[in-house]
């Protein structure tokens, strides 16, 4: 059963309260996915309110096949293409641009470990590495906690190939993670 | 039984999973929703504001001319008024006969068959003295 069921259809209804508590409830998980996904290039609010704005245009065609959860993701994901295809050829007439951030630098030796930032730092550094079908599915997976059918929804291919990626992607994240393995 | 290899794999799966996922979840500002509701209103206007292409009114006017159209030809008196500023096409079509000429005006005694040289020649001055008397 959905969670979000009888918000989403209040929503689809026109009730904007239903949709803001929709938005509060999972505004966190898509924030931190748009950040992960675009590696530190553009602004992950700002795709995480684009996201919203589509969520509320399309809802009526939202048939509840999937959790919305599940669809909200597939929107994430849509839209993070988008953004990075029109950036790409932005990037090919102008160059880069001036004070974007890139991918998250590897903390230095001296800084402590156990702080919040450094540890989304070497994560986010790591996942950055990945070809990007191996960073979603495995962000998707132990990141945002969809199990496997819903990671295959929203990625539109089979389970089994979601199950290929999640494994590879752990295995090239091994040594990538080393800082933070060391303790465990 | 899994082998020993396969109990590797499968201890550093769940460890990086596990490291995955204690990744601190970002801090989302105490703007969003509202920014998020500000561009839905904004998408909304922008939706407005495509009325002022021309595809979109030709569109929408339709309804409103033909409603137009359908109240002048229905509406008491619209067409007796026309009928005072207008001639009908039937009056220009069907002149009145004409009444008899004293005068052959020079022109239309071109075309008679019986008129001799002569009289085409009275008529023709006839004519011009009519054109500089007015």
């Amino acid at each position: 059963v959905d969670p979000d069921r009888e918000l989403v259809e209040a929503a689809a209804g026109g009730s904007r309260e239903a949709f803001d508590e929709l938005v509060r409830r999972h505004q966190t998980a898509i924030v931190s996915l748009a950040l992960v996904l675009t590696s530190g290039r553009g602004d992950p609010e700002d795709i995480a309110q684009e996201v919203f704005v589509r969520a509320w245009r399309s809802l009526h065609t939202f048939r509840g096949d999937s959790l919305f959860r599940t669809w909200l993701h597939r929107v994430t994901i849509n839209v993070v293409r988008t953004s990075q295809t029109r950036r790409g050829r932005l990037m090919r007439v102008f160059g880069s641009f001036d004070g974007e951030e890139g991918p998250p630098d590897q903390p230095s030796g001296e800084e402590p470990m156990d702080t919040v930032l450094a540890r989304r730092q070497v994560i986010d550094s790591a996942l950055a590495a990945l070809p990007e079908d191996l960073r979603t599915a495995v962000t998707l997976r132990d990141l945002q906690g969809l199990d496997y059918k819903e990671i295959a929804d929203v990625l539109g291919v089979s389970v089994g190939t979601v199950e290929s990626r999640i494994f590879r992607a752990r295995q090239k994240l091994k040594p990538l993670l080393a800082p933070l393995l060391r303790g465990r | 039984m899994k082998d020993r290899r396969a109990m590797d794999f499968d201890d550093d799966q769940r460890l990086v999973s596990s490291v995955l996922a204690s990744r601190p979840a970002p801090d989302v500002s105490p703007g969003f929703l509202a920014r998020v509701n500000a561009r839905i209103d904004a998408a909304r206007d922008e939706g407005w504001f495509g009325l002022t292409d021309f595809r979109v009114w030709t569109l929408r006017l339709a309804p409103a001319a033909a409603a137009l159209a359908l109240i002048a030809l229905l509406w008491p008196g619209t067409s007796s008024a026309v009928a005072r500023t207008a001639p009908s096409p039937s009056t220009i079509a069907a002149p009145a006969a004409p009444a008899p000429q004293r005068f052959m005006p020079s022109s239309a005694s071109d075309w008679q068959r019986d008129v001799t040289a002569n009289a085409l020649l009275e008529a023709a001055l006839r004519g011009s003295g009519e054109g500089r008397a007015r």
